[in-house]
């Protein structure tokens, strides 16, 4: 039986300025457009990720690939992982420079290695070796970016209270499942401005920025890195999804309740945009009080009150 | 009259039994880990848990005249663990020292005696994770210090960040001012002959999965505390930059005063395919103890994605596990001044750690 194929994806959570809204919204737009497109003709899942992740790595409004921002040396330093829930086979890549498309990257990890996660000059050899090509860094940096890091660097600001601005970015993620019922998530990030040279959040991390598995569903998260890695976030929804498929928008608040507490956030207010029609995703959007963003998207597979695949 | 004497009874009954209740109601009132929105992040013993420190120094395949070399190297790490505990000293400080100590010992992947990538060079990945708060410090890919796990240690507590890797994790230490050594020091002729050997045409890459990898320890201090470390030279002739799991959180390593620590060996990527470590603390979330938490984890992973590997366990009352699905794992432990170790599946040796210490 087929599955109806769903596409999810995120611009990353932050306190988005006005003049980047419409921007934002047009590019996360663009973005399952072009990743549906792949899922609609019959496509997988991890097609429609990697289609829809290197839309918003190209789109300079967000933090990953063109756009993303300067670590402390203005360099950028990108990071990114892809997932298929079928075999759990995964490739992600840290602290990778001069490439536009890490999250493409990251899937030549998984399918022309034997390993899930390169790193560093390493990564970029091996990028070498496989002939893609090496963009100058001026071609991946923004005004805006350059704007940001040099105030951040004027002011020496903390990581915490980078996320108490207006001015962060934030990483690009997507999740799918397509017509078999394959599940895919991908997810890409340029970090945060003013990083320390080398530093790795949690978007390349297997189980924090992003799982997939098949028996339960996949996971692309966005907001302060080193909170997600701490709860490993991504592992911890499906834990909670494994326990009960059908209790998945308590669980994802749960464990965001869980993450804002490990991440000293005081409490949430979170509100449930409504379910698209049909079959099950939820989008739940979490707004913290203080400093911390996260949104999550997620999607699972339901069964039918007799057992059946919907 | 018979009525009130029995209130007056009744009543001294009640306050006697208040604080019984009261106490019955503080220690079975932390929420689990997973579904609570009230994080308990004291340990519970407020210094009356015995401490436990378990130590690991890779699973797979160990040669025979490697044998000797690796249990002396792992009873000689939990002793140096357990005597830190011992003193009252804290989960995070026995972890680190035991770690420490194997980096420092030739016999292991891990610090001195790395495996070499495939440009006959150490690389090392290393995690280190108090359970206190979920903080942790890694490093991958770092190049030309002698101890990783320290260099973690650093990166929780010295920046803000989580994971430093390749050249920004060597600026790093250098600014906190360890030593920069040559790489050639952490290569011994063990290392470069197997580098040799994996070069020539007719071996096998499979073969190499099953070299013992990575060093690793989990305790719990007198409060209660746990903490876990975990320290690798990675995968014999490995692509430079290849990192495994020993950097990553929940695979290479968790800890988690909810439930317990774990350390991992064993073919990273097929660890990293099931975040291994956060899983079997979510089995024992579940109810399992450590033993059958990590078997079934163990199982999965060589069920779902043909790996294998072994597990240290350290639960929140101080259970402990050692497990693996490979033949062979070094390990060691110390509980209640007696030392016990192994290398093969239901090889235990057991001590006084007041002999153990003697012999040695």
């Amino acid at each position: 039986m087929s599955t109806k194929p769903v596409l999810v994806v995120h611009g990353g959570a932050w306190a988005i300025p006005d003049e980047f809204a419409e921007r934002s919204i047009l590019g996360v737009k663009n973005a399952v457009k072009s990743g549906f497109a792949v899922l609609e003709m019959g496509g997988s899942s991890m097609k429609a990720v990697e289609i829809a992740v290197r839309a918003l790595e190209d789109d300079t409004v967000f933090d990953a690939g063109h756009g993303a921002v300067l670590n402390a040396d203005g360099y950028v330093e990108l990071d990114a992982i892809i997932m298929n829930g079928k075999t759990l086979a995964a490739g992600a890549v840290s602290c990778i420079r001069n490439i536009s498309n890490p999250v493409t990257f990251a899937c030549s990890v998984l399918k022309k290695t034997p390993y899930v996660m390169l790193t560093g000059t390493g990564a970029n050899q091996f990028a070498e070796k496989l002939g893609i090509p090496q963009v100058p860094v001026e071609e991946l940096v923004t005004d805006h970016a350059k704007a940001e890091w040099e105030q951040y660097r004027k002011y020496k600001q903390t990581v915490k209270s980078l996320f108490n601005t207006e001015l962060v970015h934030d990483t690009v993620g997507a999740v799918a499942i397509d017509c078999e019922g394959n599940m895919a998530c991908a997810t890409s990030t340029g970090g945060i401005t003013n990083k320390m040279v080398g530093r790795v959040g949690d978007t390349p991390v297997i189980g924090s920025g992003g799982y997939a598995d098949n028996l339960v569903g996949a996971v692309s998260a966005t907001g302060h890195g080193e909170s997600i890695m701490k709860v490993t976030l991504a592992r911890l929804i499906l834990f909670h999804m494994e326990q009960d498929l059908h209790t998945t928008r308590s669980s994802m608040c749960g464990s965001l309740h869980y993450c804002a507490e490990v991440g000293e956030q005081p409490s949430l207010r979170h509100q449930l945009l409504p379910s698209l029609p049909d079959p099950v995703e939820a989008f739940l959007q979490v707004k913290l009080q203080r400093k911390l963003q996260i949104l999550l998207f997620t999607i699972w597979r339901r069964e039918s009150m007799d057992g059946e695949e919907l | 009259m018979h009525s009130s004497s029995c209130c007056c009874c009744c009543s001294s009954f009640l306050l006697f039994l208040l604080p019984l209740l009261l106490a019955l109601v503080w220690s079975t009132g932390r929420f689990s880990g997973i579904s609570g929105n009230c994080r308990l992040s004291a340990g519970v013993g407020f210094g009356s848990m015995k401490p436990v420190i378990v130590v690991h120094g890779g699973a797979g395949r160990i040669f025979k005249d490697r044998e000797e070399g690796a249990r002396s190297g792992v009873t000689r790490a939990a002793l140096k663990g357990y005597s830190i505990l011992k003193q009252g000293g804290n989960a995070l400080d026995a972890v680190e020292e035991a770690v420490t100590s194997m980096e420092d010992d030739p016999h292991f992947n891990a610090g001195c005696g790395s495996v070499l990538n495939e440009k006959g060079e150490v690389e090392m990945d290393a995690i280190i994770m108090d359970g206190k708060n979920l903080a942790s410090g890694a490093v991958s890919a770092v190049k030309c210090i002698a101890n990783p796990i320290k260099l973690a240690r650093l990166v929780m507590e010295k920046t803000e960040h989580m994971l430093l890797t390749d050249h920004g994790a060597n600026l790093f230490a250098k600014a906190m001012g360890v030593p920069e050594i040559p790489g050639e020091k952490l290569i011994t002729q063990r290392s470069r002959e197997r580098w040799n050997k994996n070069l020539e045409p007719d071996s096998n890459p499979q073969e190499f999965k099953k070299d013992p990898g990575t060093v690793g320890a989990v305790a719990i201090d007198n409060e209660g505390n746990v903490a876990c470390a975990t320290s690798t030279g990675g995968l014999a002739n490995k692509l430079v930059g290849r990192v495994g799991d020993s950097a990553c959180i929940g695979s290479g390593g968790y800890a988690d005063n909810h439930v317990g620590a774990i350390s991992t060996t064993g073919h990273g990527e097929s660890m990293m395919k099931v975040v291994l470590a956060r899983l079997i603390l979510y089995h024992m979330e579940q109810g399992m103890s450590p033993v059958e938490a990590a078997d079934t984890a163990l199982n999965y992973m060589k069920t779902r994605v043909g790996g294998l590997g072994g597990v240290i366990v350290v639960s929140n009352s101080g259970d402990w596990a050692a497990r693996f699905s490979t033949k062979q794992m070094s390990w060691a432990t110390v509980k209640d001044d007696q030392l016990q170790y192994g290398i093969y599946t239901g090889e235990i040796h057991t001590s006084s750690v007041a002999e153990a210490l003697e012999s040695k």
